[in-house]
């Protein structure tokens, strides 16, 4: 009998750990801004395709700061699992779990600059400019590839494997043009947008480590939180998640 | 100018030492063993990238695990990774005579043949940084990135064996690598396997720095100081990277792209002909880096990947990686094939170009194409293969094309475009 129990209740959590219906789900918000007097953006000598790109008024994407409210764009975040559990999946993830995500070369730019996608994911590489493109991904654990994609070109690639970082994109066509490929097990990544806003939602209760990264410093690791000098070894720190929304608040960095 | 001064002036004071030494030893006895040196570069690309540090002790780890796994120049070892046939890949035997200090036995059987024949150019550790690499352009191959250029595999794939064999049988034109057809067979397999040996090994190595830089302060890659079941966690997981690297040389052996012979009737002028639109046209877009001659001038100040690790568009950061030592070669810009000269250094038969065309070249700039029917997503652009066979005949005919002749197509292709 009692061995029938004891069955019983590994059924039973065997089944929360692999469909992960947690009991309750909080978001998380961080707010990360430039911590002193905003950079203002170089802009790019454009010295191929000058005709088609020059007008695009480019400039360099590597640290994006907001003139008006010092946010930073383009920090990317995701729950480190290294070490420890996976986290349950919140049922709202399911839509996407299966969606194409499209890295464009677009205005002789990627848009996006940072492309989030999930090993379950299709990532979609595309060339909508006029002019030809390559896009040439260095990632560590799943096999790089570079493909000329000529204007109108379309392919599609499947990443299984999860990178432990972002993993950068270019164009040798376009030398200027770089962007970021994260690619993750779990559906917890956020990625911040103009005003440095970062939210992962649905996140199941509970403490979770999660990795912090920027393109020019790195693992983001030196902060300012409410005022006081901060050390994210690694980039990583615990957080714990309360049911409904856990906002940090400002978070001051410069790489 | 002054660093080849330098290195000229230091250069010899070591030819000195090195008469020095040898008077010695034949006194005493050589007793200098050959070393392993470590991926400093690699190392300090970790460091920078992510600004943080790898400490003294996490890098003897490294260094250790390494040795226990694939042992040193004289005595190399077949690292054992459960559910893997390595001896497909790495054969003990053919190891021990590629390996080693050059000698033979009392039957004139040969031993330390990477050393007779590599070693000068592409280092004892296979780092390309040998004593005559600096003289060399290009630069010797460092094989330590587990990338290969000329190989009938796609994209990532690693070289397969009849790869390796073709490169050491032909040489490369337009480099210092040459053939090596008058070697016997067994000796050829011998440095096949060795230069696998040295691959794997180097990867394996990068892949622990990449592991290592993860790690906390007081974590270690495999702490022989811990609990039980942490070491042989920490084992496992080493074993699996290992695994990893292992697997996709075994790999390799079935991903050569199959080709299609293209058709032997076909009118070879009309081929010629739509090949020259394809290279100026906006969808295989070869002129944007050949250049409007094909004199390989139209994208001169990018670098391949090796070099790219030096970050040498970044002074600071390139001082920093110069400084590691001599071994650190100063970085050259990666040049597009000049198509006017016949030479390619993949090959010239019209399946060697067809390869690169199709595939790219690993570590350089050059992409691969997006081929109909193929990976091509439907309704999209691309080549097709027939495309890429009037790319070759193209290419295959533009070292006896006239440089001066007015590029009519071009012209208009371009007047388009405007």
């Amino acid at each position: 009998m009692r061995i029938v129990f004891a069955l019983g209740l590994l059924v039973v959590s065997l089944l929360s750990g692999s469909f992960g219906y947690a009991a309750e789900w909080g978001d998380l918000k961080l707010t990360f801004v430039y911590d002193g007097t905003a950079p203002v953006a170089t802009s790019i000598s454009v010295n191929k395709d000058p005709q088609y790109c020059g007008p695009f008024g480019l400039v360099d994407e590597q640290l994006v700061v907001n003139k008006e409210n010092g946010g930073i764009a383009n920090v990317i975040a995701y729950i480190y699992t290294r070490t420890g559990p996976k986290p349950a999946v919140h049922p709202d993830y399911a839509a996407t779990a299966n969606a194409k995500v499209v890295l464009d070369n677009k205005k002789c730019r990627f848009e996006p600059h940072v492309a989030l996608l999930r090993t379950s994911q299709t990532l979609v590489l595309k060339n909508t400019d006029a002019v030809g493109h390559n896009t040439n991904y260095s990632t560590f654990s799943n096999p790089p590839q570079n493909i000329l994609i000529p204007s109108s070109g379309q392919v599609e690639k499947k990443l299984t494997l999860a990178e432990r970082l972002p993993a950068k994109v270019a164009c040798n066509i376009h030398p200027w043009m770089t962007a970021w490929l994260v690619v993750q097990d779990t559906p917890y990544a956020a990625v911040s947008n103009k005003n440095g806003e970062l939210v992962i939602k649905n996140l199941p209760v509970g403490k979770w480590t999660f990795q912090f990264w920027q393109e020019s410093g790195g693992y983001v690791a030196s902060v300012k939180q409410d005022g006081k000098a901060t050390e994210w070894k690694r980039g990583r720190v615990e957080i714990t998640i309360e049911p409904g929304m856990n906002d940090l608040g400002e978070i001051k960095y410069k790489p | 100018m002054s660093r080849y001064l330098s290195n000229s002036v230091s250069s010899r004071s070591f030819v000195g030492c090195v008469v020095l030494v040898l008077l010695v030893s034949s006194f005493v006895g050589c007793t200098t063993k050959a070393k392993f040196s470590e991926n400093a570069v690699y190392i300090l690309k970790q460091e920078r990238d992510l600004n943080v540090e790898i400490s003294p002790q996490q890098r003897r780890d490294i260094a250790e695990v390494l040795a226990g796994m694939f042992g040193t120049p004289d005595k190399p070892n077949v690292p054992k990774l459960g559910g893997i046939d390595i001896a497909n890949v790495l054969d003990a035997t053919q190891l021990h005579v590629a390996s080693g200090p050059v000698s033979s036995d009392e039957r004139g059987r040969a031993r330390g043949l990477y050393r007779e024949h590599c070693a000068h150019c592409h280092g004892v550790t296979g780092d390309g940084a040998g004593p005559t690499a600096a003289f060399l352009n290009p630069y010797p191959r460092d094989y330590r990135m587990g990338v290969f250029k000329f190989k009938s595999t796609p994209k990532a794939g690693k070289p397969t064996h009849e790869d390796l064999r073709d490169i050491l049988a032909n040489g490369i034109p337009g480099t210092a690598m040459p053939s090596f057809k008058v070697l016997p067979n067994n000796e050829i397999e011998a440095l096949i396997s060795y230069v696998r040996y040295l691959s794997i090994r180097g990867e394996v190595e990068r892949e622990l720095a990449y592991l290592t830089a993860d790690l906390v302060e007081g974590e270690r890659l495999l702490d022989v100081t811990g609990s039980r079941e942490d070491r042989s966690e920490q084992a496992a997981s080493i074993r699996e990277t290992a695994a990893r690297v292992v697997q996709k040389w075994v790999d390799a052996e079935s991903q050569a792209t199959p080709i299609e012979a293209p058709d032997p009737e076909r009118d070879l002028v009309a081929s010629i002909k739509h090949g020259r639109e394809l290279f100026y046209g906006p969808i295989a877009n070869c002129v944007k880096c050949h250049g409007d001659s094909a004199l390989g001038d139209g994208q001169k100040t990018d670098y391949d990947d090796w070099t790219k690790e030096l970050e040498p568009i970044n002074e600071e950061a390139l001082e920093q990686f110069l400084g590691l030592g001599n071994f650190v070669l100063p970085p050259r810009n990666i040049h597009p094939r000049n198509l006017r000269q016949g030479v390619y250094r993949g090959g010239r038969r019209p399946i060697d170009l067809y390869r690169r065309i199709h595939n790219g070249i690993d570590g350089t700039p050059m992409p691969a194409t997006l081929v109909i029917g193929d990976d091509a997503a439907a309704g999209t652009k691309g080549l097709t293969k027939d495309d890429i066979w009037s790319l070759v005949d193209y290419v295959r005919n533009l070292p006896y094309e006239s440089i001066s002749l007015p590029p009519v197509i071009e012209q208009g292709y371009q007047r388009e475009r405007l």
